[in-house]
């Protein structure tokens, strides 16, 4: 059992606030993705889980203890570090064992030799404990990493970004990787990044970390399809979400007129007419991920049909990104490859509320907690 | 505006008793006002490249061409060259204004035809508001934009832009580039970027010359190099997650050839347009992109086996095979599919959108049978 809990804590350094209450639950065995831009405070989370910075506020449980005193190396935590930083003289095995021959965890020969194979084993780098690093690819190098934090059965384990730093296609192979493993650690783990992909393949759950303040803790479906407020939506898939906003004008239309300086409606689909009508909005926000929005190039006599103009396409293999411009606004699409298309030709877009998230003026999800009971129905677009 | 052309372009350096060929005769022909992005890994030769066409560089020998004007002798500053490189290399104590126009004051253009000028590069690049900053004051991509403003100062017939998104972050980044594609149909210079990403090459170029130890390996649309790479470098070079490469065996049963992996994971008929092509019992690398295998259901597929990973990545799915140790076979799915560790899964290939390479040179099968 290794649950970690995080009640209110708040970290400054000087003037500057890192941290902002923050309330987290881990779950025992629960991969943990702690998710953010640069400076959002993840590191200092992890430190601060890792006892390496003590917090101003607020108090860090492990397994129900208070540990905010509790010495880094006495929470019997392993930290892998995005360089796995090996000792480049020693073999992979007496890289994996270095851990158990520290002082402080000093265990017999014999012991660490069963330790060691053991966790190559689960690895499956059992191959590879006579070389040394410079023999061993980036993938392999990983591995061994990993191992040296598996081998002391520790009751957390701590990533700070360990994949970031590789190429697309090397972080592609390695993060599947990853995920293979994933089960045989079977222990509490925290992962720090700033990578969607890798946020929504590895977590269990996903703690969404912006300016210090955590903005959503949820499943990778939770946080794709029901973000709780725009900064979460605009987190997760590339391109990002377009933002829309309009004035409600009966149940059923909204008008999208002012913003995209012609005329312009929407039609809000039967089952959100009425939770939506109850609130009393006047203006609200139309969040539409890129693969949802419907064009066409040919003229179309349809008031939901908005004429726009072709700014940029960009194929990017077998998909691309069209960026159209309208009133000043630009609106990303992806779709698939297309020779045809050249820049600055008139294309007409149509406002599909049926895959919309709705947002408030103040970009928080209206519908969160209505959604997320449907979640059955919302899956299907 | 001009063409550019490369002709036989060497660049040697002498290294001890040993030359070092940091390009190796490069032909080129862009045309006027195209794109062309210089597209390989670090140390290829690309920037040595762009670096001798902006005269900065010494040309070993070859024949670089603007405009139909032999450039190699002349001075950097009169061949109508635009530079930008990936870092800025701004005066920080002068304000933007005078960062854009430093050269053109120093070549003693009028105050007012500066002005004017200015005014309508800064609204190209949407800087208008910023002419009074000093450097330090900018964020990073409206550096790059200062930057890109003052290589078009001077209406070069010729752009060079050198990484200019790899100082940038993620969204900054992805707009910049946006910026930069419009740009060019805007401004219809020809220009040429260096680039060791591929995504970016293929999002801003209208051909792509790929470069791998200074030898140019293909030049060609993004459409060309994504679906037909002319050789296994190409192949995985272009494209995110990269092509799925793999060593198969030829072998015949009941009358039709086969490919099939050493570890029988995978086997499969060998498509028609490729029995011209390949003979019984030769190992031939065989590729296929992500994209191009669906998840199947019943009896038309092409492989059965099971998944060793799934991801859900929310505008997308991918599936991973693992095919030996050291290779994993991935499928990519823009519908939501739902797969765990394990389940049983029917693949099927695109029968069109099969690659074969010849196992040593790497070369397209079709291209090594039409040379002999």
């Amino acid at each position: 059992m290794a649950d970690i809990r995080l009640e209110n804590i708040s970290k400054r350094f000087n003037n500057d606030i890192a941290l902002n209450d923050v309330n987290i639950e881990v779950k025992d065995k629960e991969f943990f993705i702690i998710f953010g831009p640069a400076g959002a405070g993840k590191t200092t989370l992890l430190n601060v889980i890792a006892g390496i910075h003590m917090p101003n506020h607020g108090a860090v449980y492990l397994q129900d203890q208070y540990i905010n005193h509790v010495e880094p190396e006495d929470r019997n935590i392993a930290m892998v570090f995005e360089d796995y930083a090996l000792y480049p003289h020693l073999s992979v095995f007496d890289n994996i064992a270095s851990p158990l021959r520290s002082p402080r965890y000093k265990k017999p020969e014999p012991e660490i030799k069963k330790e060691v194979e053991r966790v190559a084993e689960i690895l499956n780098i059992e191959w590879l404990l006579e070389r040394s690093p410079d023999q061993l690819s980036n993938g392999q190098r990983q591995r061994v990493g990993l191992g040296r934090a598996l081998v002391r059965e520790p009751n957390v384990y701590l990533m700070d970004e360990p994949i970031t730093h590789l190429d697309a296609k090397l972080r592609h192979q390695m993060r599947a990787e990853l995920k293979e493993m994933q089960k045989s650690l079977d222990t509490t783990t925290i992962y720090v990044t700033h990578d969607y992909l890798e946020a929504l393949s590895l977590g269990d759950r996903i703690a969404v970390i912006n300016e210090g303040q955590i903005m959503q803790v949820g499943t990778p479906e939770e946080v794709y399809f029901f973000p709780e407020n725009e900064f979460v939506a605009g987190s997760f898939g590339e391109p990002e979400i377009n933002i829309f906003e309009g004035d409600i004008m009966t149940s059923e239309q909204v008008d999208f007129s002012p913003f995209f300086g012609q005329s312009a409606f929407g039609f809000l689909p039967k089952e959100k007419q009425q939770v939506l009508g109850n609130k009393g909005l006047q203006t609200i926000r139309i969040g539409l991920r890129p693969k949802d929005i419907h064009f066409q190039f040919e003229p179309v006599n349809s008031k939901e049909y908005i004429k726009g103009k072709v700014f940029s396409f960009e194929p990017l293999g077998a998909k691309a990104v069209l960026t159209v411009e309208i009133n000043g606004k630009y609106i990303r699409i992806t779709m698939k490859y297309n020779e045809d298309i050249s820049i600055n030709q008139d294309v007409y877009i149509k406002i599909d509320l049926n895959t919309a998230i709705y947002f408030d003026e103040l970009g928080n999800n209206l519908l969160s907690q209505f959604s997320a009971k449907r979640r059955g129905m919302a899956w299907q677009n | 505006m001009a063409k550019l052309v490369l002709h036989q372009l060497k660049k040697i350096y002498a290294k001890k008793d040993e030359k070092v060929y940091a390009v190796k005769n490069l032909n080129l022909d862009c045309s006027d006002g195209e794109f062309v992005a210089l597209l390989g890994p670090s140390g290829c030769g690309k920037s040595t490249t762009l670096r001798m066409i902006a005269g900065l560089e010494e040309i070993t020998e070859g024949d670089i061409l603007i405009g139909g004007r032999k450039v190699n002798d002349l001075h950097p500053k009169d061949r109508n060259i635009g530079l930008a490189f990936e870092n800025y290399a701004m005066y920080p104590p002068l304000s933007v204004y005078d960062n854009i126009s430093f050269n053109l004051r120093a070549g003693g253009v009028q105050k007012k035809e500066i002005k004017q000028r200015i005014n309508k590069i800064a609204e190209l690049l949407d800087i208008q508001d910023l002419l009074d900053f000093k450097p330090g004051m900018l964020s990073g991509g409206q550096k790059q934009r200062v930057n890109i403003a003052r290589a078009l100062i001077r209406e070069p017939e010729v752009l060079l832009l050198d990484e200019p998104l790899s100082h940038l972050d993620g969204k900054v980044r992805q707009k910049m580039r946006t910026e930069i594609k419009h740009l060019h149909t805007e401004i219809n210079s020809t220009t040429i970027i260096v680039t060791h990403d591929q995504l970016e090459a293929m999002a801003l170029a209208d051909r792509i010359a790929i470069i791998k130890e200074g030898e140019l390996q293909q030049f060609g649309t993004p459409y060309e190099v994504f679906n037909h790479p002319q050789n296994e470098f190409v192949a995985g070079f272009i494209g995110e997650p990269p092509m799925n490469i793999m060593e198969v065996l030829t072998i015949r049963n009941k009358g039709r050839l086969f490919f099939k992996t050493k570890n029988n994971v995978i086997s499969f008929p060998v498509p028609d347009n490729y029995v011209q092509y390949v003979r019984e019992n030769e190992t031939y690398h065989f590729g296929i992109r992500p994209t191009d295998i669906s998840v199947v259901e019943g009896e038309d597929f092409s492989v059965e086996t099971n998944v060793s990973i799934f991801e859900n990545l929310g505008e997308e799915c991918r599936v991973h095979i693992r095919l030996e140790e050291q290779t994993m076979f991935s499928i990519v799915s823009s519908e939501l599919l739902n797969l765990k560790q394990g389940d049983p899964v029917k693949l099927k290939f695109e029968q069109h959108r099969i690659h074969i390479f010849h196992p040593s040179s790497g070369e397209r099968i079709e291209n090594v049978l039409q040379e002999v």
